[in-house]
């Protein structure tokens, strides 16, 4: 088949311009590439395939433009001559190039891993730039931060209403807050507790082992109620949480316990079971004694007939009067229970307290043997005129002193006070007495109906739970504290209506 | 005496060049193993091309447009390959075409197997400036990507630099 050439001869001949053309493009833009990062190992890596592609190119299309020139004039001789040369050189070099390109991969990796370290070098050089410009104010605003900081969390530590204490892993107190000092009744300025063990502070050591051994075991502790042993020996209740705060070794360990008291919470809790008690108590009482109380006028009534038809130097008279007797008795006790539980109609006057309170003294020391009781009063001027049952005030007051007059055995004090708050409008009777006071597993039970210390025979039980109903008919509430040992005191609270 | 084989190995390497023989002269390399040289080191170059665009492709080279354009220069550097490894089988190898010049500007070309196929064919294939070219054209272009836009900003999966296939 003949056909023309001249394709083949314009394209070998442009084409083999073109390769040296865009072959030296390519070297020309590596050797920019390189001019601007001359360490950069891709550019290192590009530059011996162009280079490589670039002697290809030379090789070839040199060899192949002398080709077209020589066989245009008829010679092929001069290419046969220079053809071994052409291709063995093009052979070799893109062997050469097809080899560099096998690294590709290789060198990527190594680019990259130098390119990252070029970049955190690059990222640490920037920072410690940044640093050493402006130092001076990171510093100064670092520091302003924490200053902030530590006045915030310092300001929480100073007026927390809660016991905010640090300890080492001893158990050996680092930091107390102010409220910790108030808690256990000491005086930061004449005492420190830094140093102090904190089990000597808990009234049950055995809580403070429980509370060690959560601590160590499971790294905290929560709302644990116990006791706390204050500075004058008294006890207080708590709820305590707490955490273990890790240092670098466990000798480093610190605690942080936070004490909250649940004092109050807890006498108000017992008030409140006591007031439901005795409601209940009443309620059960109120019905027995109105049930009672009608037999025992039924029985009071014929009594009393039959004895009108009986003289009185008669044996049956006198059966008559015993049986009157102790139907009196039996109704006076009824009375008191239904005064203890359902206080009866009530005549109100306003009364000042101090008066009423002073003349019921007089009465006392004149008709009972107070020779050796000393009988002491403190009254508040402020306390207005309080609207009461003045009568079954007196009753309760009379029960109150007549008590402690009992719980002092040969010698002693009973002390009488009053005061008033404005802001609640409520005024206290406080009866204090040096007696032998009550025992903590009686407290709870003195205003039982028929609950008594006395011997048999002496006292009914219910002088306490009468005064109780009055006090409570009246609105106010009456409390007891008392220390084994150490006498009583009886608190009556009295509203003031105005 | 016992015979020691290893001490008479050295004595028979001394020994070696002064019995020469056809079997032992150095090998000859005749007229079709630079052919065969060259067509392997097509094919090595073609495979080295493939295996390049590979890696290209794995590590997501290929999204930036510098290396998108480097890759098509290797794929017509390796259509280059395939033409002028087709066009050195036709004319030198098999020897299954013949071109004999009619004047400056037409040849004549004949095929053994008489087929218009193998004589289209190779004309094509001698045609193989149309592939290397813009095999160039590409790598200038992709290079002159990177002046714009340099390599670091190559998209690349950190955890993909250790990865093996």
């Amino acid at each position: 088949m003949i056909v023309s050439n001249v394709p083949i001869r314009v394209v070998d001949f442009g084409g083999s311009i073109l390769m040296i053309v865009f072959s030296f493009l390519c070297l020309n833009t590596i050797r920019r590439l390189k001019s601007k990062d001359p360490d950069d190992v891709m550019w290192e890596y590009l530059l011996w395939i162009c280079l490589g592609l670039a002697i290809f190119a030379i090789s070839r299309s040199v060899g192949h433009i002398l080709k077209q020139i020589v066989q245009l004039f008829g010679d092929d001789s001069l290419w046969e001559a220079i053809r071994p040369f052409s291709g063995g050189i093009n052979t070799i070099m893109f062997v050469v190039v097809a080899s560099v390109m096998l690294f590709f991969e290789r060198i990527w990796i190594f680019y990259r891993r130098v390119h990252k370290g070029k970049q955190a070098l690059q990222s640490a050089h920037n920072e410690l730039i940044y640093l050493n410009q402006n130092l001076e104010q990171l510093v100064a605003a670092r520091t302003d931060e924490l200053v902030q900081s530590e006045h915030k969390y310092r300001r929480i530590f100073e007026i927390s209403k809660d016991m905010i204490l640090v300890s080492d892993a001893d158990g050996r107190i680092l930091e107390v807050n102010p409220a910790g000092y108030q808690m256990l009744g000491i005086d930061p300025e004449h005492d420190s507790l830094n140093g102090k063990e904190l089990d000597t502070f808990f009234a049950q050591p055995s809580a403070w082992r429980r509370i060690m051994d959560d601590l160590n075991r499971q790294g905290f502790v929560s709302s644990e109620e116990t006791d706390l042993l204050l500075a004058d020996d008294k006890t207080r209740r708590i709820l305590v949480s707490a955490s273990l705060n890790e240092g670098s070794s466990p000798q480093d360990h610190t605690f942080h316990f936070l004490v909250k008291d649940i004092e109050q919470q807890r006498l108000h809790q017992e008030q409140m079971a006591q007031t439901d008690k005795l409601a209940s108590i009443g309620q059960l009482s109120s019905g027995v004694a109105h049930e009672i109380n009608n037999p025992l006028g039924i029985i009071q009534g014929y009594t009393q007939l039959l004895m009108r038809n009986t003289t009185n130097a008669s044996a049956q008279y006198k059966d008559l009067k015993i049986i009157e007797k102790h139907v009196k008795h039996c109704k006076s006790i009824v009375e008191n229970l239904l005064n203890f539980a359902r206080p009866s109609e009530t005549s109100k006057s306003l009364v000042l307290l101090g008066e009423m309170i002073t003349e019921q003294v007089e009465f006392v020391q004149h008709h009972a043997d107070m020779s050796k009781i000393k009988i002491t009063t403190d009254f508040d001027p402020d306390v207005p005129p309080i609207l009461m049952d003045e009568k079954k005030i007196r009753q309760v007051l009379m029960n109150l002193i007549m008590n402690a007059k009992h719980a002092i055995d040969d010698q002693g004090i009973i002390r009488l006070a009053t005061s008033y708050n404005p802001h609640t409008r409520k005024a206290v009777i406080r009866i204090t007495d040096t007696g032998h006071g009550i025992e903590k597993k009686n407290v709870s039970r003195i205003f039982d109906p028929f609950f008594t210390t006395k011997p048999p025979g002496e006292g009914t039980g219910l002088g306490l739970s009468v005064s109780y109903g009055i006090v409570k008919s009246h609105g106010g509430y009456i409390s007891v504290r008392s220390t084994p040992g150490r006498g009583a005191t009886f608190t009556v609270v009295l509203p003031v209506k105005p | 005496m016992k015979f020691d084989a290893i001490r008479l190995f050295p004595l028979l390497l001394v020994l070696l060049p002064l019995l020469p023989d056809t079997a032992l002269a150095t090998q000859a390399h005749g007229d079709p193993e630079g052919l065969f040289v060259h067509q392997f080191a097509h094919a090595y170059f073609a495979i080295s091309l493939a295996i390049f665009i590979y890696w290209l492709r794995f590590r997501n080279l290929i999204e930036e447009t510098g290396w998108r354009y480097i890759q098509y220069a290797a794929f017509f550097l390796i259509l280059w390959n395939v033409d002028a490894a087709i066009a050195h089988l036709l004319d030198e190898q098999i020897k299954i075409i013949e071109v004999e010049r009619i004047g400056n500007w037409h040849i004549k070309i004949t095929s053994t197997d008489n087929t218009v196929f193998t004589i289209v064919l190779y004309y094509l294939v001698k045609l193989d400036h149309l592939l290397c070219v813009p095999a160039l054209v590409f790598l200038s272009a992709g290079l002159k990507q990177f002046l714009k836009a340099p390599l670091p900003s190559a998209p690349e999966p950190d955890n993909q630099e250790e990865q093996q296939p």
